[in-house]
Parts: structure tokens; sequence; C-alpha cells
């Protein structure tokens, strides 16, 4: 009896540590993000903005050059994005965009933004 | 992929590590005004409101069958990767959303999504034509790689061909002679009314009547159900 009391009592304070613990860690997180939040003004969209990264803590590519077609190191099946602007072509590696996320480029003498 | 210049003021942008329904945000470097690159649109700072022209690309496509028909093609440089130093190859960077891929998961946020009438992780090619949504599950090309459509009386074919995972959207109209097309061999299709060839890579005829003749492109981009449906609710789908 008096064992399965201790224990009781063990189970017991051991939960209300851990709830508590949980409540207060919650509630940090939880603020912290309520700080991160910003409203879109009403009159666009009510969707939240979240921060989670730094600026730029994905680098795009905002200077790229270019290899000709047989000199590019693809296999033959690598998926790419590719564009074709007033006879200029241009083929980005999805692999490689995966680390940048955005190319700023210039196209047939169109500047353009790839994005992925 | 986006004209980068709006009433003659070209931006250059830039990751801005801020999430918007689910996706990162663009920040330009001229007035650090957030952009979402799914819509092309400023969400907040002095451009809000201002919306990039959108450009017709391939959204997704082999190395081997866009280098067989754009042969004077540019490749973005393995140079510009300072994350992998020493790579050596314009593909090697590790697919680090292999695991999301294989998932169930949709998304970063909780946001539920309640759009059922595909399941979420289903890939479609998305059209747009207008002011018109429409969505083409990859699995209705088993077999072909065209569908001929109509979206608001405006006559289309999709394209979508699983080998080199090319996609793409064009008017079915060319000059008042409205065209259906039918599978050829791989990549090529042919048209019923004049049985011309049409490479539909490239959107040109290339043996029979119209050889020559370019076919007129939508924007077409292949994604998962769960966020096309998240930003076009207004979305058909193709049955």
């Amino acid at each position: 009896m008096i064992r399965i009391g201790r224990q009781y009592l063990l189970l017991t304070v051991t939960l209300i540590i851990l709830l508590s613990a949980n409540f207060l860690v919650l509630d940090t997180e939880a603020q912290k993000q309520w700080r991160q939040f910003s409203i879109v003004n009403a009159g666009y969209s009510t969707d939240p903005i979240m921060t989670v990264l730094p600026f730029d803590a994905i680098p795009a590519i905002t200077d790229p050059r270019f290899v000709e077609a047989d000199q590019a190191r693809l296999d033959v099946n690598s998926p790419i994005i590719g564009v074709s602007l007033n006879g200029d072509s241009h083929a980005y590696s999805i692999r490689l965009l995966n680390d940048h996320e955005i190319v700023n480029d210039q196209v047939g003498d169109i500047p353009i933004a790839t994005t992925w | 992929m986006y004209n980068r210049e709006i009433d003659g003021q070209v931006y250059t942008f830039g990751v801005s590590g801020k999430l918007w329904r689910d996706a990162l945000l663009m920040y330009d470097h001229q007035t650090r005004s957030l952009w979402s690159h799914i819509t092309g649109q400023a969400v907040e700072g002095t451009c809000q409101g201002k919306q990039l022209k959108i450009l017709i690309s391939m959204p997704k496509i082999t190395w081997q069958v866009w280098k067989t028909n754009y042969p004077e093609t540019k490749v973005l440089s393995v140079a510009y990767n300072p994350n992998h130093p020493g790579q050596q190859r314009e593909d090697e960077v590790q697919d680090r959303y292999r695991q999301y891929h294989r998932s169930s998961r949709t998304g970063i946020s909780k946001i539920e999504y309640n759009d059922f009438r595909l399941r979420n992780k289903e890939q479609i090619v998305g059209a747009r034509i207008d002011d018109h949504y429409r969505a083409y599950p990859f699995s209705a090309f088993e077999g072909k790689t065209v569908i001929n459509d109509t979206i608001d009386q405006t006559p289309i074919l999709v394209f979508h061909h699983n080998d080199s995972g090319a996609t793409a959207v064009f008017l079915s109209l060319l000059e008042t002679e409205k065209l259906t097309f039918v599978d050829h061999t791989d990549y090529l299709v042919r048209d019923k009314q004049t049985e011309t060839l049409w490479n539909l890579i490239t959107g040109t005829g290339v043996k029979g009547r119209l050889k020559g003749k370019k076919l007129k492109r939508y924007p077409a981009i292949n994604v998962y159900w769960f966020a096309w449906a998240r930003y076009h609710p207004e979305t058909t789908v193709y049955r």
C-alpha cells in the first residue's frame, strides 16, 4: 500500500513539473511567434507574414554566370527549368536552384527573375 | 518566371526569409518591399500591389530534351554555389526536398487544407487562361501527352510529357482555325485538321501545311494540388 502510494505521488509530482515546464516553454514560444507576425494591410490581405529566417539566409543569385551546353556537367535526366525569349535560351538546374531560390537574370534583353 | 521591370524600374530580388501563405516571400533591393513569388505581386512595403508580369517558361524538363530542342542554350554555372565549394557539377547538390516530396506533409504552417477534390500531394498541371484557373492531374495524361479542352470558350491544348516532365499550355486556335491534337510519337503531336506535325516543346509546326507556325502559349506550372488550391480556391479541376 505504501509503495503504491509513493509511486502515485512521484508520478503526480512528475506530471505537474512536466506540465508546468511545458506551459512555460509554450508560452514563450507563442509570445515569440506573435512578435514575429506582422499583419498585412487589411485592404489587401489579412494573412500573416511569419519570419523564419533572416534576410539572405538563402542567397539569391544576382550575377549569374553561364556555360555553353556542351560544357554543362549535367546528367541527361537532370531536371532543369528552361526559358527561351527572343532566341536566347537559358537552363537552370533545379537542384542548383534549391540552394538559391531566386536567380536575377537577363534573357533576350529582358530582365527576368527565375523563382523556385 | 517574371519580368523584373515595372514602369521603367528594374527590381533585383533576394530571399526575405519570411513566409506568407506557406511560401517564402522575395524582397526587392530597391525598396525592401515583400513579394510573393507565387503570384508575382508585392504584399507589403512601398511596392504593395505592384504586379510582376509573368513570362512563359518550361517549368521542368530533363536536360537531354531541353538541349535537343535548344542546342544553343546556356546553362547556369556551378560557380555560383557558395554553399558547396568545390562542387564540380551543375546538378551535384543534394536534393534537400526529397523527404518533403515523399511525405504527405503539406507546407510549413498549421493551416488546414480542405479542398479534397484531389489528394494534397497530387501533382498537377496548373493552367491559367485570363482569370480562369484549371488543374490537370498528371494521372489524366496516362498513355497520352495532350488534352484538348475549353476554358471559358477558349480552346486550349494542355501538354504534359511524362518522360521529360515537359509541360505547356497553348491556344489551339491558329488565326481562325481551331485545331484538335492527338499524339504522334514521343513529344510530337499531330493536328487532325491539317495533319501537321507539331513539336510541343518549342510549340512549332515541324512538318506539313502549318510547318513553321508557332502556337500561342499560356502560363503553365507543375505544382502540388494543395498549393494550387490554396492560392486559387476558385480553380476548376479537369476530369
